[in-house]
This record gives structure tokens, C-alpha cells and sequence, in this order.
């Protein structure tokens, strides 16, 4: 048997046979979506529904408590909400992705990286049904186009294609320790609190450098600023990329090893 | 030209108990230094396959017999290339179908209808492939408008109509079957029986694993009997009627 190198490896291999089927996997993404709001009136609207409700509510709350301008401040905030729903739900929902679907593994020759893809198209396809909210907040409040929103095609490239290996990694060490689901559930209320969501990193004084240190700002920011019609800084793209490769390079050396163990684990 | 080679294929299975499974435990590990790594960082070992040797050829029709927990489960889905082995090798040519348990791939929430689109996709159909197979599906299941309501309305009996139907619309070289008979009514069995048969004599490569002696006697020229994880060929004069 030839040398299993990092580039032939099984992982990789799986990674393209997935990819391959891509159409396979957007389709369950969006029966996924379907059937998860089947029985309601609305259907999948609830998911624009909800963002607007928590945006309104949230907005005008936390305008009042922070005293800040409603005009910046509800637009920020939109777009913060928007990015963070897709960014939480990929954290907490990427644990058990191979556990839920062991009836599929078990029984079918199936590439594994299909699961997480189909994880990380539904969440994309919640974001295009999120972002509407945040174009009626545009429209309403003003917010500037400028040629700097165009960037907000890269920046969403950059924060899926990170979701992406992120997903990736948590499924693989999900399927194996059973406790990361529960671990990483609890520390997603957390990381809201420390992520700028509610704010942005330049209202803070004193502790902006911290903020920066945690990778959530930059794939928040990386979508946030254009959308904003601002170009965000030049470290931003920097750590997104950075995070891109690194994280790509470790979780395929972690799935070229693993990729065989993961239907004996489910 | 279909193949199914086995080259002392050996798969070991390991089983995590909770305490395997929790990340506490691994990191209890480290931090006792190995000195309670005799209790909990033992995963259990199961061989479920020892050094499995055969090759089968265009015209095969293999019956797996064996007791429970011999291993015929996993040495099929060593064959689908579900498991893989620790050792040996596994040589695979054509495509390949596998009918294994009941309900795999199904969404509870979904119509009869999506479903027969889902589990077409899962087996590697085209949208527009798993379209086509509708008809066929309505007719073999006889469930008309069931189809239309979620699966989770079913019947134990419904859903496996509607699962042996979309398992059994394609026309693999290489197909395997885990025992699957037992439910659904008479009439259903019977129906059952027939597109067996005919699926049979499409394929190339036939492996089907049972209890049930005299299905394996009907549908299969060779049978394996799996003991312990070895494997050896045996009569047909080993099945009893």
C-alpha cells in the first residue's frame, strides 16, 4: 500500500467525494429546513420572523440601557444577531451531527464530510433568510452604500468557509467524547457575552486589544463592517485568512487519521 | 464485471462504554499520571473478524449464516466499505446497494413522497432519478394517499413497505441484504418474495444474512457460516428446513 500522504490521505479523499455531492447535500439542507417548521403556517419565514422580533425587541431595550443612537446602534446590532445566530448554532449543533445521522452512517456508503456540509448549507440557508431583516433595517435607518459593501461577498465567503472546518473538527471530536455537545452548549451563552455582539469592539476603550484576541470578533467583523458599509481593518481579513488556513490544515490532519474510526464511534 | 474480494481481512470494533466516551475520563488520565488508566482508559476490544479470506465473482449468491453477535452485521458492512478493516484488504468492484436496517435515512417529519426523494439521494439517485421511481413505489406499496402524510403516521408495517420499496428500486451489481424480513403481512411477504427474486437475478453479486433457513435455501447457491469472526464455507446440507 502506497504512503498515506497528507494530500491523498482518506480525509482529503472524502472531503472531494462530499463535495462531489454537494447537490445531495444542499437538497437535505433544505428539506431539513423544511421539516423542521412543517407544521407551521409560516414555515420557514419564522426564521426571518424571529431575527426581526429579537432585533426590535433587543434594539430598542438595549438603545434605551446603553443610551446610544438608535440610527447605528439597530443596524450594528442587527447584523451582530444575524452573524452570531449562524456562529452559536454551528457551535452547538456541529457536536452530535455524526451522532444523529449514525443510521445513515451505519447503513450506507456515504462520504462523512456530507453531514457537516449539509450542517453548515442549512446554515446558510438560514442566513439568507435572515439577512432580509437586516435590508429592511438598512432601508429604514439609512445605512450607507458605499463600495465598501462589496465586500460583504468575500467577508461572508470567509465566515462560511471557516464554519466550515470549524463544523468539521467539532463533529469528529463530537462523535468521539460525547461531552464536547454538552461542554460547548454551555459555553455559547458565555461567548455571547465576550463576542461584540451587542457592541462593537470600538466601543470599547480600554480593552479593545482583548476583544480582538477572541477569533469570534473576526468572523463576526469580517461580515459586520461591510454590511455596515465600512471596510473593516486590515488584521481582521488577516486573522480570518490565517484561521482558514491553519484551521483547514489541522482539522484535514485530524480527519486523515480519524475519517476510518467514525462509524465504529456512532 | 463485479468483484468482491476479501484478503484475511481482520476488523477489530472498539466499544466505548460512558466512561470511554467522556472527555473526563481522558483528562483524569493525564492528570492521575496512568494510575486508574488500567480501569478507565480501557475501550473494549471486540474482533469481529478474523482474518476473513473469499472472492466472489458474477453469479455469486451468498446465504451468511451464524448466531447472534457472529459477526454476519459486520462483515457486511465491512463489504459495503461501512467498516474498515484493521488489516487485510478489501477489493470492491461495481456498484453497490445495501439493505441493512429499517428506517435508515428516513425523516419521521417528512411525506412518504419527500422520503422516497431522501433515501433516493442517500443511495446516490439524482433528484430527477428519484422522481422516476415513484410510480413504482406507489404501485409495490400499495399505500396511496398515505404517501402524502408524514412518515411518523405510519404503521411499523407502512414504514417498512415504503424502506424495502426504495431499497430494492435499484438495480445494484453488488447487493447485500441484512435480514429484513418478518414484518408486514402475508400478502406483503409475498409480494416482497417476488421482488427479491427478481432483484436477485439482476445482480450480480448476492450476499444475504438470515436466520431463516429456508429463504437461504431458496435464494442462495453458497452459504457462509460465521463463527466467532472466522469464516468458512459450508453445504447447503448445514441448513436445516
Amino acid at each position: 500500500m502506497a504512503k498515506t500522504s497528507f494530500l491523498n490521505g482518506p480525509g482529503i479523499k472524502d472531503i472531494v467525494e462530499s463535495l462531489k455531492r454537494i447537490r445531495i447535500a444542499l437538497y437535505l439542507a433544505w428539506s431539513d429546513t423544511k421539516a423542521r417548521y412543517k407544521r407551521s403556517v409560516l414555515g420557514p419565514l419564522w426564521l426571518t420572523l424571529g431575527t426581526a422580533v429579537g432585533v426590535a425587541g433587543l434594539g430598542w431595550l438595549w438603545s434605551e440601557l446603553l443610551d446610544v443612537d438608535r440610527t447605528t446602534f439597530i443596524p450594528s446590532l442587527t447584523a451582530g444577531l444575524i452573524i452570531w445566530q449562524i456562529l452559536a448554532s454551528s457551535l452547538t449543533e456541529s457536536a452530535p451531527t455524526f451522532v444523529r445521522q449514525s443510521n445513515v452512517i451505519r447503513n450506507l456508503k456515504l462520504p462523512y464530510f456530507l453531514h457537516p456540509l449539509q450542517l453548515v448549507l442549512r446554515q446558510f440557508i438560514n442566513f439568507a433568510h435572515n439577512i432580509v431583516v437586516f435590508v429592511v433595517v438598512a432601508i429604514l435607518l439609512q445605512v450607507p452604500v458605499t463600495k465598501e459593501t462589496l465586500m460583504v461577498i468575500p467577508g461572508i465567503a470567509l465566515l462560511f468557509l471557516n464554519l466550515t472546518w470549524i463544523t468539521l473538527i467539532i463533529a469528529i471530536f463530537g462523535a468521539r467524547f460525547r461531552d464536547i455537545e454538552y461542554l460547548l452548549a454551555s459555553l455559547v451563552p458565555l461567548l455571547f457575552f465576550v463576542s461584540p455582539v451587542l457592541y462593537r469592539p470600538s466601543y470599547l476603550k480600554i480593552s479593545a486589544t482583548i476583544i480582538w484576541l477572541n477569533p469570534l470578533t473576526h468572523l463576526i467583523e469580517v461580515v459586520r463592517s461591510p454590511l455596515l458599509g465600512v471596510l473593516p481593518p486590515w488584521y481582521v481579513y488577516a486573522a480570518c485568512i490565517g484561521m482558514l488556513v491553519v484551521g483547514w490544515a489541522v482539522t484535514i490532519a485530524v480527519f486523515n487519521t480519524r475519517c476510518h474510526r467514525i462509524a465504529y464511534w456512532v | 464485471m463485479a468483484k468482491l474480494e476479501f484478503r484475511n481481512v481482520t476488523v477489530q470494533y472498539p466499544i466505548y462504554s460512558s466512561r470511554g466516551m467522556s472527555l473526563r475520563n481522558q483528562l483524569l488520565r493525564i492528570s492521575t499520571g496512568g494510575r486508574i488508566e488500567a480501569e478507565a482508559g480501557k475501550i473494549q476490544m471486540v474482533t469481529a473478524l478474523k482474518d476473513v479470506s473469499f472472492c466472489l465473482n458474477d453469479g455469486d449468491s451468498i446465504g451468511l449464516i451464524g448466531h447472534n453477535g457472529a459477526g454476519k452485521t459486520t462483515l457486511l458492512r465491512t463489504m459495503a466499505g461501512i467498516y474498515t478493516p484493521i488489516s487485510g484488504e478489501v477489493i470492491c468492484q461495481g456498484s453497490l446497494a445495501t439493505v441493512f436496517e429499517i428506517g435508515a435515512g428516513m425523516d419521521a417529519e417528512l411525506s412518504g413522497y419527500e422520503n422516497i426523494i431522501r433515501m433516493g439521494l442517500l443511495m446516490g439517485m439524482t433528484p430527477e432519478e428519484a422522481e422516476s421511481k415513484i410510480p413504482d413505489i406507489e404501485e409495490f406499496t400499495e399505500l396511496g394517499n398515505f404517501l402524502q402524510l408524514p412518515v411518523r403516521t405510519y404503521s411499523s408495517g407502512m414504514t417498512m413497505r415504503l424502506m424495502f420499496a426504495m431499497a430494492t428500486s435499484i438495480q445494484p451489481e453488488i447487493l447485500l441484504i441484512d435480514e429484513m424480513f418478518g414484518t408486514g403481512d402475508s400478502e406483503f411477504q409475498h409480494k416482497a418474495h417476488d421482488r427479491m427474486k427478481s432483484l436477485i437475478s439482476s445482480s450480480k453479486i448476492f450476499v444475504f444474512a438470515s436466520h431463516s433457513h429456508q429463504l437461504l435455501r431458496e435464494y442462495c447457491q453458497r452459504i457462509f457460516l460465521l463463527e466467532h469472526g472466522t469464516l468458512r464455507e459450508v453445504g447447503h446440507e448445514a441448513l436445516n428446513v
